[in-house]
Order: C-alpha cells, then sequence, then structure tokens
C-alpha cells in the first residue's frame, strides 16, 4: 500500500497492510486487507428514486467480481451531483434542494450511479393567532396547560413575582382567573402533576433566598392555592422543574439547583409532604456544573447539563436499575460549545454565554438545543437592535446509548432555539429573537433541516406595546388540543393555530 | 429573568430614563431619636437643605443584573444611569458587593450568580465601561480593594452551596487576576480592611465567628468566636467543619431567632476609623460587638434594632451606622458611648448596605425590597438624623458605596 501525506491509502497488490498514525504521544493502528479479487461490475440500488428534499435514501453497492459473485466487505466512496446535500458513508442520501441529482459510489476506478429525482418538501404552511394575553409588567416566563385543557397558567420574570391562571376555555379570549404572588422575583417554570390536581413551580430571587418549589392544590384549577413548599438545599433558586408519575415509585419533582448544578428528585406522592430522595450531579470540579432543564419520558430523565452537554439518567425505566431514588447513568454526550459558536465570540468578544439548554426525547432522537448569547450587544444600538441570540438545535441518533450520533441540526440565521415541544411529526420552537417557528419533523432526519425546507411556519411575536417595544423574545412552547400556546418574554402569550397546507395553484 | 440591553432600553423608551427627586418632596414623618434603654421619641419635622456639592453612589441590584448611578447633590437625587451588568441576558448574574477603588477613578462589581461560580468586574467610573472581568468563586459577595489601589478582598459567600467552609479571593485588579484563594470558614460574609490596609477582617456567618487576614501573608492570623456568652479570641486559622448538605440559614437574616438563641449569625465586620476595634454585627442576636484589635478581646456589646446586618463608621470615627435587616430601620450610634441616637425607618423592607460619604455628611443606605417592589437608595443626612432623599433602583438593592 502507499499512503498521501492527507492520509489517503491506495492498495497496490493484494495482502494485509497495518496503517499506522502518530500525532505527539497517541498512537493507533488499523488493519488492512487487499483483497486480490478484480472488481468486474458494480450496480447502485435503488437505481432510480423519487422523493422530496430532506427524504433520507439509503443507497447501496454492490460489487461483483467475475464470476458474477458479489465481494463482501468493501465499502464505496459516495458523492453525488449536483446542488447541495449530504451523503453518508452509510449510502444515505439527503438533498437540499428540488432537481435531478446523480449519486455515485466509487471503487478505485469502477463505479456505478444512481439518479435521484427530489421534488420540494412543501410543508410550509399558513398560521392563525386565534388569541392573545399580552404581559408586560414583567417578562414572561414558562406557559403550562392544565390536563383539561380549559386552564394555562404563566410565569413571570425580571423581578416577577407572580404566575397567572388564565380560563382559556375559549382560546380566543383567554381571561385572567387568579393570581398567586409569591416571594420569588422570578417564576421560570411550572407544571401540573399528570392527573392534574396540582401544580409545581420554581422559585428564583426570594427576598429570604430559600426559593426551592411551591405545591399549590388544583381542586379548583382556576385558582390555585398554595399548600407546600420545598426549599431544602435548593435556595439558590429552581431554574426548571418536571413533575413525572410513574406507578411503581409515585409522582416525583425532578429539579434542576441553579446554586449547586446539582439535580434533585423530591417525592411528592403525598403534595403536603415534599422530601427528597435522590440527588445526581456530574463527576467534575464545582466548577462549570450547571444543570439548566430537566425532561422525563419513560423513566428516562433528560438532563440539559450546559457545559456537560446531554446527560440521560435511569430513574426508573430499567434499563440500568435506576429508580427515582437511585438514577443511574445511561449515557452522556458531550461537545464543543466553544468551537461551534466561534462566530459569537468574533461578533460579541470572549465570555460569551453557551450551553446545552433543553431536550426532548422523540422516536429514537434526542433533540437538544443550546442557549447562546454574545457577550456584548451592537454598540450604539437599542431595544431590538441591541442583541440577539444564537444557537443551535441538534438532533442526536440514541438507537444505540453506547454510541450516540449527531445526525441533523437546525440553526437559524438569525435568532436562537430557545424551548421545543413536538407533537406527532411536527417540532414547535421558541426561537428568542426570531419568534415561533414549527418544522416537519418526519421520517429519517440528515442534514441541515432548515436547507431541506423542512421550515412549516413561523409568527414574529413581537408587539409595539410589549415590555420590549416591537421585539420578539419567543421563550417556547406548549401544544395542547391543536393550538400551540406561545409565550414571549417580552409580550406574553400567543395563542396560535397552524392551518391545513394551502393548494397551490398551478 | 434579566434583560441586559433590551430590558433597559426599553425602561429608557419609557422615559424613565432620569427620575429626579426632589428633597422638598420627601417623606419626613417617622424619624426616631432613640437612646438605649429609653422609649424612642418622635422629632419635629424639619425642613432638609440639599447638599452644597454633589455626591455620586452606585448601587449594584442583584435581581435586575444592573448598576444604578445616582448623583445627589444641590438639585436633589437624580439617576445618571442604569449600567448593566452580567454575562446571561435571560438569567440571573446577580449583582453584590460594589466597591469604589481609593482614587475614585474605578469602580468594582462581583456578580453571585454563574455557572455556578461568579465573577468580579472592573469598570470604569468615568463612563461605566466595563474593563475586565475574572471569575471566582462561589456567590462572591462583599468586596473592597486595599487603601493603595492594587488589590480587591471579595468572599466568596457560598450561599447556595453546602454548608461547607468557603474563603476569600484575593484579586490583583490592574491585570483582574485572581492571585489566591484564603479559606476561612462557612459563609463568609461582610468583611472589610483595616484603614491601614494591613488587616481583613470577615464574618463567618455559619460559623460564628470573625476571621483575620494578614494581607501581607495572605493567611488567616487570628479568630473571634462571637456566640453570646462564649466570646474568645483566638490565633491561627480556625477549625472548620462542614455543616452538611441543609444546614437552615435563617433566610439569610430575615427569620426571627429563637428566644435566648445565643448564635451571633455574624453578616458585617467593621474596622473603627482608626483600626483598633472592630464592630461585628450579629444578625441573630441583635447587636453588635466590639472587640479591641490588640487584646483581642470583646469591650462591649452594643444592642441595635432587630436583624443588624451591614454596618459603616464615619471617617472621624465618631458615628456607626447599622441597617437592621429585619427591623426596616437605620440605626445610627454615638461610638465613643455606644448611644443609638436615631433610628430611621426606611420606605421598604429588607435593609441592606451603607456607604458613607467621604465628608461624613450623609449615609447611603440600599434596601432590596420585597417581590417585585423595586428597591431603594435612601439618603439619611447624619447631621439632622433625616431622611433626605428616597430613589427606586432595581429590585434587590444590595451592594452600595460613593463612587465620586
Amino acid at each position: 500500500m502507499s499512503i498521501s501525506r492527507d492520509g489517503l491509502a491506495s492498495a497496490l497488490a493484494a495482502g494485509s497492510a497495518t496503517l499506522i498514525a502518530t500525532a505527539g504521544g497517541a498512537t493507533t493502528e488499523v488493519p488492512v486487507t487487499v483483497a486480490g479479487r478484480r472488481i468486474a461490475s458494480l450496480e447502485v440500488s435503488p437505481a432510480s428514486a423519487d422523493a422530496r428534499t430532506g427524504d433520507v435514501i439509503h443507497f447501496t453497492a454492490r460489487p461483483k467480481d467475475a464470476a458474477g459473485k458479489a465481494i463482501d466487505g468493501l465499502t464505496p466512496i459516495w458523492s453525488f451531483s449536483p446542488g447541495q446535500g449530504l451523503i453518508g458513508a452509510d449510502g444515505g442520501f439527503v438533498g437540499y434542494e428540488q432537481g435531478s441529482y446523480t449519486v455515485t459510489a466509487s471503487f478505485g476506478t469502477q463505479s456505478a450511479e444512481a439518479t435521484v429525482t427530489l421534488n420540494a418538501r412543501d410543508v410550509r404552511r399558513p398560521l392563525e393567532v386565534v388569541g392573545r394575553s399580552p404581559k408586560k409588567g414583567h417578562t414572561t416566563e414558562e406557559v403550562w396547560i392544565h390536563p383539561n385543557g380549559k386552564v394555562a397558567y404563566l410565569g413571570s420574570g425580571g423581578g416577577g413575582d407572580v404566575f397567572y391562571t388564565l380560563d382559556i376555555s375559549d382560546p380566543a379570549n383567554p381571561i385572567v382567573s387568579d393570581s398567586m404572588v409569591q416571594n420569588t422575583r422570578r417564576v421560570n417554570d411550572l407544571m401540573t402533576t399528570p392527573d392534574g390536581k396540582y401544580l409545581v413551580n420554581t422559585r428564583e430571587g426570594a427576598s429570604d433566598r430559600k426559593n426551592g418549589i411551591v405545591i399549590s392544590s388544583l381542586a379548583d384549577p382556576l385558582h390555585p392555592m398554595k399548600i407546600a413548599e420545598f426549599t431544602d438545599g435548593m435556595t439558590g433558586g429552581v431554574h426548571s422543574a418536571f413533575v413525572y408519575a410513574q406507578p411503581k415509585y409515585g409522582t416525583h419533582v425532578y429539579a434542576t439547583n441553579d446554586g449547586t448544578g446539582a439535580f434533585h428528585i423530591i417525592d411528592i406522592t403525598d403534595p403536603y409532604k415534599p422530601h427528597q430522595v435522590g440527588l445526581w450531579q456530574t463527576s467534575r470540579p464545582e466548577s462549570g456544573r450547571t444543570l439548566h432543564d430537566v425532561d422525563v419520558q419513560d423513566g428516562l430523565a433528560y438532563l440539559s447539563y450546559w457545559n456537560d452537554g446531554l446527560v440521560i439518567l435511569d430513574v426508573g425505566n430499567g434499563i440500568k436499575g435506576g429508580s427515582p431514588s437511585n438514577p443511574v447513568m445511561v449515557m452522556q454526550y458531550k461537545y464543543d460549545l466553544n468551537d461551534m459558536y466561534r462566530q459569537v465570540e468574533l461578533a460579541g468578544g470572549p465570555g460569551f454565554i453557551r450551553g446545552t439548554h433543553t431536550a426532548w426525547r422523540h422516536k429514537n432522537y434526542v433533540f437538544i438545543a443550546d442557549e447562546v448569547f454574545p457577550a456584548s450587544g451592537v454598540q450604539g444600538a437599542k431595544d431590538a437592535s441591541a442583541g440577539r441570540a444564537y444557537g443551535r438545535m441538534q438532533v442526536i441518533d440514541v438507537s444505540d446509548y453506547a454510541n450516540p450520533k449527531p445526525v441533523a441540526f437546525y440553526e437559524p440565521e438569525f435568532g436562537g432555539v430557545h424551548n421545543i415541544w413536538i407533537a406527532g411529526d411536527t417540532l414547535y420552537m421558541g426561537a428568542y429573537n426570531a419568534g415561533f417557528r414549527t418544522f416537519d419533523i418526519s421520517g429519517e432526519l440528515r442534514g441541515d433541516l432548515r436547507a431541506q425546507q423542512r421550515e412549516m411556519a413561523h409568527l414574529n411575536t413581537a408587539d409595539m406595546e410589549g415590555f420590549v417595544k416591537n421585539a420578539a423574545m419567543t421563550w417556547g412552547v406548549v401544544v395542547r388540543d391543536g393550538l400551540a400556546y406561545v409565550n414571549d418574554m417580552y409580550n406574553g402569550l400567543w395563542i396560535v393555530r397552524m392551518k391545513p397546507k394551502r393548494g397551490i395553484t398551478p | 429573568m434579566t434583560l441586559r440591553w433590551s430590558a433597559l432600553r426599553a425602561r429608557e423608551s419609557r422615559g424613565t430614563r432620569r427620575l429626579r427627586i426632589l428633597a422638598s418632596t420627601l417623606t419626613l414623618a417617622g424619624v426616631c431619636l432613640a437612646s438605649r434603654g429609653s422609649a424612642q421619641a418622635m422629632v419635629p419635622k424639619v425642613v432638609p437643605s440639599l447638599p452644597e456639592k454633589t455626591y455620586t453612589v452606585a448601587v449594584a441590584s442583584e435581581a435586575t443584573d444592573e448598576i444604578t448611578i445616582i448623583s445627589f447633590g444641590p438639585g436633589g437625587a437624580a439617576i445618571q444611569a442604569r449600567v448593566p451588568i452580567g454575562l446571561s441576558d435571560t438569567d440571573p448574574d446577580g449583582p453584590h458587593g460594589l466597591a469604589s477603588s481609593p482614587d475614585k477613578q474605578f469602580y468594582y462589581v462581583s456578580t453571585a450568580h454563574g455557572t455556578p461560580f461568579g465573577s468580579f468586574w472592573k469598570l470604569r467610573t468615568s463612563d461605566n465601561a466595563i474593563l475586565g472581568r475574572v471569575t471566582l468563586g462561589n456567590f462572591p459577595a462583599t468586596a473592597q480593594i486595599t487603601p493603595e489601589g492594587h488589590l480587591a478582598f471579595v468572599v466568596n459567600f457560598n450561599l447556595h452551596g453546602n454548608m461547607v467552609p468557603s474563603d476569600v479571593s484575593v484579586v490583583g485588579v490592574d491585570d483582574m487576576v485572581e492571585i489566591t484563594r484564603i479559606p476561612t470558614c462557612t459563609m463568609p460574609h461582610g468583611s472589610r480592611l483595616n484603614p491601614q490596609g494591613t488587616k481583613h477582617y470577615s464574618a463567618c456567618m455559619m460559623d460564628d465567628m470573625l476571621v483575620e487576614i494578614d494581607v501581607a501573608t495572605f493567611v488567616v492570623s487570628r479568630h473571634f468566636m462571637l456566640t453570646k456568652g462564649k466570646e474568645l479570641g483566638m490565633s491561627g486559622a480556625p477549625m472548620t467543619v462542614a455543616h452538611g448538605e441543609t444546614q437552615d440559614m435563617s433566610g439569610h437574616g430575615m427569620a426571627a431567632p429563637a428566644a435566648n438563641d445565643p448564635t451571633c449569625s455574624p453578616t458585617w465586620a467593621q474596622p473603627s476609623a482608626d483600626g483598633t476595634r472592630i464592630y461585628v454585627a450579629c444578625n441573630r442576636t441583635s447587636d453588635i460587638v466590639e472587640i479591641d484589635v490588640a487584646t483581642w478581646q470583646m469591650l462591649r456589646r452594643i444592642p441595635t434594632g432587630s436583624g443588624v446586618y451591614n454596618l459603616g463608621i464615619t471617617h472621624d470615627g465618631t458615628k456607626l451606622i447599622a441597617t437592621n435587616k429585619r427591623g426596616q430601620s437605620v440605626s445610627i450610634f454615638d461610638l465613643p458611648s455606644g448611644k443609638e441616637l436615631a433610628r430611621i425607618p426606611t420606605k421598604r423592607k429588607v435593609v441592606h448596605g451603607v456607604a458613607v460619604s467621604g465628608d461624613d455628611r450623609y449615609a447611603f443606605i440600599s434596601v432590596e425590597g420585597i417581590g417585585s417592589e423595586p428597591g431603594t437608595l435612601e439618603i439619611i443626612d447624619l447631621r439632622t438624623f433625616i431622611t433626605v432623599a428616597t430613589v427606586d433602583v432595581g429590585q434587590m438593592a444590595g451592594g452600595i458605596d460613593v463612587i465620586r
């Protein structure tokens, strides 16, 4: 064999060889077998395909010898032209633009081709703003919908010491039915128990600096009544809390600790007597340990651990023998945030904010979204022009927990990727300055989702009378009964319906 | 949720950027003269006079990630600028401690919340430009610059972490580099250097002691146990132990103590003007312990308002000003006698910090407020003991200093 300075190996004769790569003190070896048989014919299948932009088409190449016998164990070099898209070493192809592509598999001088015709994805749909509940006294934080679908709860921040209860039985006319003032300066997160009997809200910035969580009875969902609080060890504040019930273990609050970066598990099976049963944190020096968000599905907790990436814990699923009182690590996926957001440092200088912010499990994927802000805004600018968020949403294939693979991503041209919600094959996103957006995530996902024209809808949630004039800062969304309840930090609650796809008149 | 740029600009756009409060509009009722062991007596209303020169004060608001720059002069009190501070645009950074450089060219702010460690920032006084930042420990809080202007001592309060011994950071402020961290005790809180700049004193809120650091060597030289009835000065560093994960810190000085609780729960250490005495605020017992630096013995306990919290002292050494966190008031003491000259109610609750003007004419008080109500800067005339101006600032107003 011969090998070039760039690492391209060429097989010169049949036999075996060992490729050795050395960098500093690190060395790795790759055994290579050069087959003696020559490829006499080569086929790529399917030979042709019709699909849409963003669809993943899996091609296979079948080399045969002169006797027509298949030669196994060979991996071709895949390529395609023209246009934009992606093809992997496994022959999975996704095109970003409509048109015809030629996909080629090559083994040395042998090659074969297939033809792909891609049509426009055409998933764009119109939106309708069904109702609104503007808020501008403070920033608006998390929204949650009661399981009965008729009541919404809305947090406040930026010094806000209240959460609102809204009657949304008529979504076109949401009415504030109650509000609860607490000793806090931010109700960042709130969520009901699955049976709708209790509500849990977080606190940050309390005057007595105890913070923690508050539990309210929803005997009347329109008028929550505080029944208990839990603050032990959570004086630094709780940013996010997820309420999750398991028949085997009861109902628990899975909460982040702002002060320590630890993950607390609080048993609220008896909501009047909350008590902590579990505690977990990443193994790293205290500096830099920050837990931002948690989501629990099927007994697995998905922790967005900022500098430590995505962490999945078994808290009752059983895959690792975990339980709420004994959370067990399933996997961790870390990535180089500083490198991913180099442009942010170039724009705003060193010291920018970036971290793994939220996660959502969907099928064999975990969608993770980062929160990114530059260290400084635009000099001389104000209001909406003063600054912007950045961020990337990654799609991680966790089919094999031991080998999580990033397979797709979405990064807006402007704005961030804050909170997401997935219902069916639609992903809903609060994208900070970039407003409210929805995406088609049907089928297999690979590559750049934005380039594939998977965006379905966009709403600029700005308001001239908002907390900040004419600026969107879309936080997130909860989807219920075909309506998207979109909370904007500057502009309160928006109730939005995605309407059926318009027909295109030829 | 704090919004560094956008929210601030929104406030400007609503036309509230400059808030001018004339002294003539101030409420003067509720000012009390008080003496130790005697009933308080209301004083008649007095028409205050405005200052002949202008003082500039900076106040850090922990809940809104901003520093408010307020001038107080012949025209009254006015907000000159709101300076956003912090790294995160959507999560609180929590500016807490604030200290001016001795030459007044710079001021410094600690931001308590981080990931999870906080930061220490350097700003230029003339234009509030941020000149540098360094990451410190868990919940950097009270800060002070040494007299020559090259070092900052910042306590890492570690309010939110486990109750384990923490430390004091020493920062070289020319280059904004952390030089060392000096382990002291659990929850090191309000701290001050002596006027000579040779010793640093910090209160250990959860270990009930005062710690003295030798500035020349960066080592703990002495400590002093403050529990009522068990006061004792000792040499060397204290033996401190972890208190566990969930030690009650009594609402950070807001919870009323149990009857006859002898625990001091010290929240501030204030050297006298000549450095021969140290005054320690005992938040739980609501009194001030006076310690003789030479003999390292307690001289007396001075009763205060409920929940005494931070202390300040006039440069002439005659008056001690104490914020009463639970008592919603400010006490002014005559130091030689220990007599409480006045106890002045504040507009809002959770009274926090104090800074004294260079000419000893005014005391500037920060008040946190509760929930969504604003914090306040309250300006007290130290001649008449009357609050002569009150200015609403960002929520949870804490760190304060006279910067010009």
